[in-house]
């Protein structure tokens, strides 16, 4: 996509050959590692302001993040629903319709994959797989409505997505108050879940999996660890990535909505009918945040529904940056999932270390996103001779199809 | 219910109109401008964070404002800077920059005043309130439009103010000339990238005292995230009023009405997850309303 005379010369100064080399040195003078490195900076400029010495809260968080057994698992354990929020976004934005209403239809999907475990008797695989299909009809019906009123009466997608967040918000709030609140309990929440409808863990203690793993690999092994604090969640939104993956290069529709989101006129132009395609995308992306609702509601160790506990993660936002960050493909979104999932574990550790508050995740996640839309570069050798390659990251950075000149 | 409706209400509606109205025309000069502010939100939240930590720090109001003012139009700068000169996605930076402000607000609310989700001091001076001699006796409306801060009062005159600079004078009108015709606008020797900067500038002004308002006016604290959908509001209540002063005015009326009656529902007993749903959902039906006539305005963003 890049200028190929240009990259022939970086990929030989990196010292790199072929074409993984050649992309591999292109994406390390592109603006996303100096995004990030950039943002980091800064972010160690926070940490003075708070009093702490960045190099400590800097090894904090690689160590809770990383360089630990139970910080890969926080990891991980935070990678899924951003790597799941985050392509209920990309779907959505790669086909120029801008989904903000991703957190609504994420509390809705999990309001209803919690009603579900909490009433359907019967087998738990069945009622869990139940739960699962509720709640992704239901995230997908709340985004659908979005697509609904702006082919009728004309609202903008944008405005209607955002502004149905705050009713599914409250009325979640509401319902775990009011109807579904476990009187015997103290805090405002559910009645906790049949153990066996939860999406169970990969290999928890006390199973045969999880006990021949610390047996012979030892309880402090990172696979043990990780055994016993990830979910099956992971395995659905591998499927999930796969999937989304499919559809954008090997489907009809694909095609049609990658279209329409680089340019609306072009594909109305050759047929494509577009407020059919605006709402099976929007069925699609508020399926998928339904499905990650579910998963952060009934997938364990999380037993019930608590108040706030689907909106205070902000995982649907943060999403959102993870998608932009990864130009709305899925193998980028599983990346850049996995690697604000690391600062949001590794600020977490961070936070505990140093007695400072967790937020510094946001600080660094939205610098990066600020600075990427700049188009940070580091300093070049030599300049270009046009700007074909800059055309091409900013065409990329670009959610909508609104025209843009670069 | 009787006395439901009485001079207090009125009050309270003004006190919640206030915010949104100054971060409304804030939107309203950047879309005149040709800049879709989205982050108006953060730049309300960064607004509230300055005004407080301004006025806990001297023990004087006047301070806090600025503080808000100044904190607000820099955070600004990050959407000028990136929509105007790197040719960003509006609708990117908004969102980073939303997320941007509550981080930040929050890490230091921790950090400087080690308290976490809000804080509360005798220390932070919080704006006064002027009466107006004679007009302050009026029934009704008198306590609602006469007893207000000095931001209150300037918000309402900023109304009328606005519609002046926009429509009467040169400023005004070059400044749409930049939102509507960038190119005829650059051909006539009017840099658009200069009034582009200066509407993203006004707008962390204006957001500046909505949060000035919202912390040391209507309260006196600072809390995690207060900001609360507001700025959203704001950008709802401009594309309801289809970049009209006074019709803007209006929209954050609406709002600030929904909020003042929720909260006196709250009071008969109404749940306050309904009372808190309520503007967004007023707001909602009021742009299906309107609807019609900006399908025609905004072809491009709808269907055709």
């Amino acid at each position: 996509m890049m200028s190929s005379s240009s990259s022939t010369r970086e990929g030989k100064l990196a010292g790199l050959t072929g074409a993984t080399g050649r992309r591999v040195s292109q994406w390390l003078a592109g603006p996303v590692p100096t995004s990030v490195l950039i943002a980091l900076v800064i972010g160690a400029g926070f940490m003075l302001v708070a009093g702490a010495n960045p190099i400590t809260g800097y090894h904090s968080m690689l160590v809770g993040s990383l360089g630990s057994g139970q910080g890969l698992s926080t990891t991980i354990q935070r990678s899924i629903p951003l790597v799941g929020m985050a392509l209920c976004v990309a779907v959505a934005f790669r086909a120029g319709v801008l989904n903000l209403g991703a957190e609504g239809q994420m509390v809705l999907g999990g309001l209803a994959g919690a009603v579900v475990a909490l009433n359907l008797p019967g087998p738990g695989l069945l009622v869990c797989a139940v739960a699962c299909l509720a709640g992704i009809a239901a995230g997908a019906l709340w985004g659908a409505l979005s697509a609904a009123l702006q082919a009728w009466p004309g609202v903008p997608l944008l405005i209607t997505s955002l502004l149905l967040n705050y009713p599914a918000r409250y009325f979640v709030s509401w319902m775990i108050r009011f109807p579904l609140k476990d009187p015997a309990s103290s805090s405002v929440a559910t009645e906790s879940y049949r153990p066996e409808v939860q999406i169970p863990l990969l290999a928890p203690k006390g199973s045969a999996i999880g006990d021949w793993l610390a047996q012979n690999l030892g309880s402090d092994n990172p696979l043990t660890v990780i055994g016993k604090g990830v979910g099956w969640s992971l395995v659905v939104v591998i499927v999930l990535v796969a999937l989304v993956s499919f559809i954008n290069r090997r489907t009809v529709f694909g095609l049609e909505s990658g279209i329409n989101g680089l340019n609306e006129g072009f594909s109305r132009y050759s047929g494509v009918r577009v407020n059919w395609m605006t709402t099976r995308t929007m069925l699609l992306s508020g399926g998928i945040a339904g499905l990650v609702g579910v998963m952060l509601t009934i997938g364990a160790p999380t037993s019930r529904l608590i108040d706030g506990s689907l909106i205070d993660t902000n995982y649907a936002w943060t999403g959102l940056l993870v998608a932009l960050l990864a130009l709305y493909r899925p193998a980028g979104v599983v990346v850049a999932g996995v690697f604000f999932g690391a600062i949001v574990a590794g600020s977490g550790q961070m936070g505990r270390d140093l007695s400072m508050s967790p937020q510094i995740a946001a600080v660094v996640q939205g610098i990066v996103i600020v600075l990427i839309a700049f188009q940070v570069h580091p300093p070049r050798r030599r300049r270009r001779a046009g700007p074909p390659a800059e055309a091409d990251n900013s065409a990329a950075a670009v959610p909508t199809n609104q025209a843009e000149g670069a | 219910m009787s006395g439901f409706f009485d001079a207090a209400l009125v009050e309270s509606i003004v006190r919640a109109l206030i915010p949104v109205l100054f971060a409304a025309l804030g939107a309203l000069l950047c879309d005149r401008a040709g800049v879709f502010n989205i982050a108006l939100e953060g730049q309300l939240l960064i607004g509230c964070f300055g005004a407080v930590a301004g006025s806990y720090f001297t023990g004087s109001a006047v301070v806090g404002v600025i503080a808000a003012v100044l904190a607000a139009s820099v955070f600004s700068l990050i959407l000028s800077y990136g929509s105007v000169t790197r040719k960003a996605e509006p609708i990117v930076l908004g969102v980073a920059m939303n997320i941007l402000a509550v981080g930040i607000t929050s890490f230091l609310i921790d950090a400087v005043f080690h308290v976490r989700g809000v804080f509360q001091d005798p220390a932070i001076a919080g704006l006064h309130h002027f009466a107006i001699p004679g007009l302050v006796r009026i029934p009704w409306i008198g306590p609602a439009l006469f007893n207000l801060t000095i931001l209150g009062y300037l918000g309402l005159l900023l109304v009328p103010a606005t519609s002046i600079v926009l429509f009467r004078t040169p400023l005004g009108m070059r400044l749409r000339g930049v939102g509507e015709r960038p190119l005829a606008a650059e051909t006539l020797g009017v840099s658009p990238a200069s009034y582009q900067y200066g509407a993203v500038t006004a707008s962390g002004v204006l957001c500046g005292l909505a949060g000035a308002q919202l912390a040391l006016g209507n309260v006196v604290q600072f809390a995690e995230n207060m900001s609360a959908g507001r700025g959203w509001i704001a950008v709802v209540a401009v594309m309801l009023a289809k970049d009209k002063p006074y019709a803007t005015l209006g929209a954050a009326l609406l709002f600030g009405s929904t909020e003042a009656i929720g909260f006196r529902l709250q009071g008969e007993g109404l749940a306050v997850q309904i009372t808190d749903a309520a503007p967004y959902v007023v707001t909602l039906i009021a742009l299906l309303f309107a609807a019609r006539s900006f399908r025609r305005q905004r072809a491009a963003a709808t269907v055709a």
